[in-house]
């Protein structure tokens, strides 16, 4: 084993802008290359190697045959890490939760849907056990290059645990709200640096939840700055159907337990 | 110091003369908004603005900034102090973000001095301006007293018309006149309309807090156990906004950042907010201000209590900048009176029984 540490992409569903975006960092950051070893990334290079420490993956689980191959991963890796909004969070894959799997099947691919196996969308850490998650759609490339850091020097992760609101009122932005339009900032992860609304459109949320949001206050909000309960809902399952329904799945459990 | 006159129309002259020796900021529109930023000539410049997002408190403590630079070698560790600060002209700041200023200078002056501060401190021209009109509806700053200063500005501008009055407070005041041919001396007539113009001015502010602000020390210490708290605590979204854009709110984070060598690195601070959920969560991870009521109860007893215990000055100065921001359209102004007539109830309920 060299002393560099051994690191491998993978992905699963996903639109593979995650590892675009690592491809973007070895770009930006080229000494990373004098520091870790890539022994396979199917995106970027034709070797294939299998014996590697930390493992990043892209992409939700959608099919079953995802499962055997997301554990083997893990078998393999010390570390394992969710690249992106479809591993942390099942992402805009996870849409399709909310319906009737066999209308989705059916939607989508017309005569042919028995041919393929697809069930709903989830994130890899409903599959396997995962270290540590760079959230975002895509990833934000300082962020992966600090994480690349944090686990060279054998540190945690760290993601930041508060909303994007502070990142854009850090950077001054005007609040999209006072221009007319909505935005998910005040319960959505931050690190992104408040991209979106710093180009005047709302957060989607791509980051998934805060650790303790205020959603009841925000659809209030929402509802005060005209939406109506449809596009409140269809908002708050863009990014984060997966989670909206962990919630809800655990409102009825409170309810009725 | 004195007082004196500079003509509007010669506004831009002196900006363009400003901008030769100085970092030139003010007050310009974005998006049907203003902020503080870089000036290169008068015409960027809207001195006429209502507010800003962010207070010129950035320009003393930057959002972000690098603290040290650090690298080891194997045997010893290196540290580089950093400042980075060029001397800098604030145009255009209201008073009660002057009177912020005040307490920011105690705060980072009082018992060890904060260098960076004093650097950013020392190198800052401030230039204020006396508000003639109501800013925005969730200003109360006639309520605070802070609707007029005496000191703590460099240059001390008031609209007169055609002319700015000008007060010249300070020697690195005067430094910006050096060499300004249109400034002159005022005359009899120009100061009798200058005193019109202050004097005339206070009936247009509206005062909005229901009761007198000595009384808020003593009205927050009986109110410690209020309900208003879980009520605010329900709508706030812990966003960390209403801190943000505060002028008085100084809380930082350190942290450090590393290279790829993971040798060498710098240590920078970024701005914190005690509304935000892990803010005062300490090592083991407890977290002992874990709801948001008890978040916001410690923001209203910072603002109304604690900063007047240890510094002498409150930590709120009206200029209603977190009531804009806040979605949950938590406002101090509200709170405070909410505070103060359920106080009353709860005596008049009291001395009933
Ligand atoms: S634009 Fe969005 S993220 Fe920015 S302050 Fe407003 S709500 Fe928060
Ligand atoms: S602002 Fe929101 S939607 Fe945009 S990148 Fe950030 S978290 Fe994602
Ligand atoms: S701005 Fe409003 S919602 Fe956000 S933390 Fe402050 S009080 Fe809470
Ligand atoms: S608490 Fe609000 S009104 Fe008071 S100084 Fe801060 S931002 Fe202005
Ligand atoms: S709060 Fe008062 S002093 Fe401050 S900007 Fe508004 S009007 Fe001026």
């Amino acid at each position: 084993m060299s002393a560099k540490p051994k690191v491998a992409f993978f992905d699963f569903t996903s639109c593979e802008g995650c590892q675009l975006t690592v491809i973007d960092s070895l770009q930006t950051h080229p000494e990373i290359l004098d520091v870790i070893d890539i022994v396979c990334f199917r995106e970027a290079m034709s070797e294939k190697g299998d014996d590697y420490q930390i493992a990043f993956i892209e992409g939700s689980c959608t099919r079953p045959s995802d499962e055997p191959v997301m554990q083997a991963i893990r078998d393999r890796a010390e570390l394992v890490v969710a690249l992106g909004a479809c591993a942390h969070l099942g992402g805009i894959n996870a849409i399709r939760n909310r319906f009737d799997l066999d209308d989705v099947r059916q939607y989508v691919y017309g005569d042919k849907a028995e041919w393929y196996e697809t069930y709903q969308a989830r994130p890899i850490k409903a599959v396997i056990p995962i270290d540590a998650v760079l959230p975002g759609c895509p990833i934000d490339r300082r962020e992966f290059v600090a994480a690349l850091k944090a686990l060279l020097q054998g540190r945690a992760i760290q993601i930041p645990d508060y909303p994007v609101c502070v990142e854009c009122k850090l950077k001054e932005n005007i609040c999209v709200y006072l221009r007319g339009k909505t935005c998910l900032g005040p319960i959505t992860r931050a690190g992104c640096d408040a991209i979106c609304p710093t180009y005047g459109d709302g957060c989607e949320g791509c980051r998934g939840l805060i650790p303790d949001p205020n959603i009841d206050s925000l659809k209030q909000i929402l509802s005060e700055h005209g939406l109506n309960p449809d596009e409140t809902l269809a908002k708050m399952t863009l990014f984060l159907n997966y989670q909206t329904m962990e919630r809800e799945a655990a409102d009825d459990d409170q309810e009725n337990g | 110091m004195s007082f004196k006159v500079i003509p509007k129309v010669a506004l831009p002259e002196w900006i363009d003369h400003l901008c030769t020796g100085y970092r030139v900021v003010g007050p310009k529109p974005l998006h049907g908004q203003h902020i503080f930023s870089d000036i290169q000539s008068a015409v960027e410049l809207d001195l006429g603005y209502p507010t800003t997002v962010i207070p010129p408190k950035k320009y003393l403590l930057p959002q972000r900034e690098d603290l040290i630079r650090f690298k080891s070698d194997g045997n010893q560790i290196h540290v580089e102090e950093v400042i980075e600060t060029k001397p800098t002209v604030v145009l255009g700041i209201h008073t009660c973000d002057l009177h912020a200023i005040q307490l920011l200078d105690r705060v980072f002056y009082q018992g060890f001095s904060d260098q960076h501060y004093r650097a950013h401190r020392e190198n800052t021209y401030l230039v204020s301006i006396e508000c003639l009109q109501p800013c925005i509806p969730q200003s109360f700053c006639k309520s605070m007293g802070t609707l007029s200063v005496t000191d703590g500005f460099d240059l001390h501008l008031t609209d007169i018309g055609d002319d700015y009055a000008v007060d010249i407070e300070t020697e690195k005041g005067a430094a910006l006149l050096d060499g300004f041919s249109a400034v002159r001396d005022v005359t009899d007539e120009e100061y009798r309309l200058f005193n019109r113009v202050v004097s005339e001015k206070w009936a247009r502010f509206p005062l909005r807090l229901d009761f007198d602000i000595t009384e808020l020390p003593s009205l927050l210490s009986v109110s410690y156990e209020s309900k208003l708290w879980d009520e605010l605590g329900e709508r706030c979204l812990a966003c960390g906004m209403c801190t943000n854009v505060c002028p008085t709110c100084y809380c930082f984070n350190v942290t450090d950042e590393v290279d790829f060598t993971l040798s060498a690195g710098k240590r920078i601070r970024i701005w914190d907010s005690c509304q935000l959920d892990k803010f005062a969560t300490v090592s083991g991870g407890h977290n002992f201000r874990s709801s948001r009521a008890h978040r916001q109860r410690h923001r209203f007893f910072r603002k109304g209590k604690y900063q007047m215990d240890a510094y002498g000055l409150l930590g709120c100065v009206g200029c209603g900048r977190c009531g804009q921001a806040c979605l949950a359209d938590i406002k101090i102004v509200d709170t405070l009176n909410d505070l103060y007539h359920r106080h009353a109830n709860n005596r008049e309920q009291e001395r009933l029984l």
